[in-house]
């Protein structure tokens, strides 16, 4: 056998990896945080209740499901509601929901659920404490909910194909955590084991969630119809995960958690790393990728979207998961730094949305080189935080140069380089994004183009006379967030989107994937170019599967003949 | 009603930002203010009160004047939130032996989160003084206040900070919750509420994104 040397593969260059066309092609990996949570839940073996369901025929009343851990339990509270058509909307601005929700932190009492059944059906308008980790709301889906009800109020069952067109029976509008309407803020919480990686309260929330709203559907089916109606057959229970409406919301949290997204990333590329160094790879290990290729082609066929821009990178993508598989027949996968190879030919054979796929389904092999990751992805955001205001002024210069070299080249006179802005309304402090020369929102633009903020520092370095930064910040206090921004991005390479978050042609959907892509989420389908929806949890086992079924090897659809 | 540390500081930072500061000093003065609720100290109140006074004024009347010994404000008194940023730039030449002298100053007592970051920075034990209060910042917070009232002062004649050994008075104990006074929240959403564009139908409409519905 040809001896292969350990070679050393260095994480991908940040102005590869942080271009926003690339991060909107992200999709799930084994460090997604749904991943991570429900491979906890089974590892620790936590258990699972129904405590309170107490729901009418006209689908108002509550319901309370605990998880319990190791050391701690936590409730979800829901309140189900009977929402006029009408007023079924899934933007910020509105006030009314089919079903709001709490993640409480231990078993609520009956005075807590009084006390927050006056607050949590109000959501932003209401008031939460800090026995309380996370305020959501879901609407169901018109298309979905009234249909598989009458099915199972008549003894039937729903058709595959029709669940499938959807894929979720609610979805989410807002998942509210750390601190938000008077919740726990995540520092009181974050030294507990299982909210260890990041937004480990908002996905049990999200996974509990979804068993509610499946046993709401049935019992709303059983009060309409008992002597008929039957639940729904577990295979095609499955088949439904929760879905998500997301806006702009999302958007500004990565700009505004640099260290954060830093970690996200960087996790990410040294799993990448660790898979293309390694010398040779086993049959198994071999046979297991080219498993998981067949089932990510499959997943990629069943991914549906109207948006035209989706369209286009759906056509992409399908056409390099053939091509990968194509190229599989006949690669060799376990001689000669095997993984590597396959990178580099992906890097010239596939487009980016094929690319991060592959970067993907490359960790899924090796959870004993990936899985550990994923307590790096947490940060530590005060460390980084405070400004080095003894650093030289050259030094500033040269690091704005090296993290914003993109955005020192481009023109910012031009129309389009400013064309938006992004700002908060005062209608429940929406976030939106304008057109800068048609509207007067000028005044009210939030820090959200560090691009452009970093070309004015630096045109402003330029003549200032070099000596320690705390100079230049007292005579230029409209720089100082951007020179906080440029002295972390030189200390954590992936902290910033190296792309100008206010052109004309920004997609603000990218910034939503990439962040939705670490939730875990699936499917993404965008309906204009700043909101979207995703599937979460879909084919995921539900609470009580979890100890006898495979808690993490869900996502991808299964071949035909194996489960 | 208690406030999530977070909601405090969100509230500050946007509001710091409504009374006219850069958005780099917000953000701090956001975390200072948490840091002081924190502490179970009238935050809130300081920064309410130090907006209010300050409400109007431009950045060069209150920033520290560099060319003296003593950091001192064209315009009367310096603003804490701008000093305090100062402070931090500042913080190796103070934790090398450098003390440094502030003039009269508004609000001294948000000076505090400042100098505690900046001994936190440098891993040193710094004293923050003006008449009636020492503060000493080491691996714990240790407020001495030797005139009552004086460490919610609207104003003080004179700051200092230096380099000094820990001091042997009982530390702070941490909290997890807020308390702000409505009225001072009142005050502080007014500010913040300058940040918030206006709704118009246009921005109603494209603003987030209308695209495909939302009710299906």
């Amino acid at each position: 056998m040809q001896q292969t040397d350990s070679i050393r593969i260095a994480p991908r260059d940040p102005n590869v990896v942080m271009r926003l066309a690339r991060l909107g092609s992200f999709h799930q990996s084994r460090l997604s945080f749904m991943r991570v949570l429900l491979r906890r839940l089974k590892a620790e073996n936590w258990q699972f209740e129904r405590g309170v369901f107490d729901i009418d025929a006209r689908g108002v009343g509550r319901a309370v499901y605990t998880a319990h851990g190791p050391q701690r339990s936590y409730s979800l509270i829901a309140f189900a509601n009977d929402l006029p058509p009408e007023k079924r909307s899934d933007r910020v601005i509105a006030t009314e929901w089919d079903a709001t929700f709490t993640l409480f932190d231990g078993i609520p009492t009956p005075s807590d659920l009084d006390r927050l059944s006056q607050n949590v059906p109000r959501q932003e308008a209401g008031r939460i404490t800090e026995t309380e980790l996370s305020l959501s709301r879901a609407n169901r889906s018109v298309r979905l909910w009234d249909y598989v009800v009458d099915c199972l109020a008549r003894g039937q069952q729903p058709d595959q194909a029709r669940i499938d067109d959807v894929g979720y029976l609610m979805r989410t509008t807002a998942v509210y955590g750390s601190g938000k309407f008077g919740a726990a803020d995540r520092e009181t919480t974050a030294d507990r084991d299982e909210f260890q990686a990041p937004f480990q309260i908002e996905m049990l929330s999200v996974f509990l969630t979804r068993a509610v709203v499946m046993d709401l559907v049935e019992h709303m089916a059983a009060l309409r119809a008992p002597e008929t109606a039957v639940p729904l057959a577990p295979k095609l229970r499955r088949r439904f995960g929760i879905g998500n409406s997301t806006g702009l919301g999302m958007a500004p949290f990565l700009l505004n958690h640099p260290a954060l997204l830093n970690n996200w990333i960087a996790a990410r590329e040294e799993a990448l790393a660790r898979i293309r160094a390694l010398p040779e790879a086993t049959a198994e290990a071999a046979q297991s990728f080219c498993d998981f290729a067949k089932r990510a082609r499959l997943h990629a066929l069943s991914w549906q979207s109207e948006h035209p821009i989706q369209i286009a990178k759906l056509h992409d993508l399908r056409a390099d998961m053939e091509a990968l598989i194509a190229h599989l027949t006949e690669a060799d996968l376990t001689r000669d730094t095997p993984w590597n190879r396959l990178w580099l030919w992906g890097e010239t054979a596939l487009a980016v949305e094929g690319q991060e796929l592959l970067a993907s389904l490359l960790m899924e092999p090796y959870g004993d080189l990936v899985d550990g990751l994923s307590c790096c992805m947490a940060a530590d955001e005060g460390a980084t935080w405070r400004i080095d205001g003894a650093m030289q002024v050259s030094d500033l210069r040269a690091i704005t140069q090296d993290v914003y070299g993109w955005a020192l080249e481009i023109d910012w006179a031009e129309r389009d380089a400013t064309a938006r802005v992004w700002y908060t309304s005062e209608a429940k402090l929406e976030p939106r994004l304008g057109e800068r020369f048609d509207e007067p929102i000028e005044p009210y633009e939030q820090p959200l183009c560090p691009g452009r903020d970093a070309a004015r520092m630096f045109a402003d370095l330029a003549d200032f006379p070099d000596g320690p930064v705390a100079g230049f910040l007292l005579k230029h206090p409209e720089h100082r967030h951007v020179v906080r921004r440029a002295q972390i991005a030189a200390r954590l390479p992936y902290a910033e989107i190296r792309d100008n978050t206010i052109d004309a042609s920004v997609l603000p959907i990218d910034m939503l994937r990439a962040k939705l892509s670490f939730f875990g989420a699936c499917h993404f389908d965008p309906r204009s170019d700043r909101w979207l929806r995703i599937n979460m949890f879909q084919h995921a086992p539900f609470p009580g599967e979890l100890a006898g079924g495979n808690a993490d090897d869900w996502t991808y659809p299964y071949l035909e003949g194996r489960a | 009603m208690t406030w999530s540390l977070n909601e405090i500081e969100g509230l500050s930072r946007k509001a710091a930002r409504g009374a006219g500061l850069s958005w780099g000093l917000a953000e701090e003065a956001g975390k200072a203010t948490r840091w002081l609720c924190a502490a179970g100290l009238p935050g809130a109140e300081a920064l309410a009160g130090l907006l209010r006074q300050n409400d109007g004024a431009e950045y060069e009347t209150l920033c520290p004047l560099e060319d003296t010994g003593t950091w001192a404000a064209k315009g009367g008194a310096l603003c804490p939130l701008i000093s305090g940023a100062a402070i931090c730039d500042h913080a190796k030449d103070i934790a090398e032996g450098k003390p440094l002298e502030l003039g009269e100053t508004s609000f001294p007592l948000l000076l505090l989160p400042y100098v505690a970051a900046a001994a936190q920075e440098n891993e040193t034990t710094l004293k923050l003084e003006w008449p009636g209060v020492t503060v000493t910042f080491g691996a714990e917070t240790c407020i001495k206040q030797t005139i009552a009232g004086a460490l919610d002062l609207d104003c003080t004649k004179a700051v200092r900070i230096a380099l000094t050994s820990a001091e042997d008075i009982p530390p702070l104990a941490p909290i997890t919750r807020g308390d702000i006074d409505p009225e001072i929240a009142q005050v502080l959403s007014a500010f913040a509420h300058r940040t918030y564009a206006p709704d118009t139908a246009q921005s109603r409409l494209a603003g987030a994104g209308a695209g495909l519905s939302d009710n299906d």
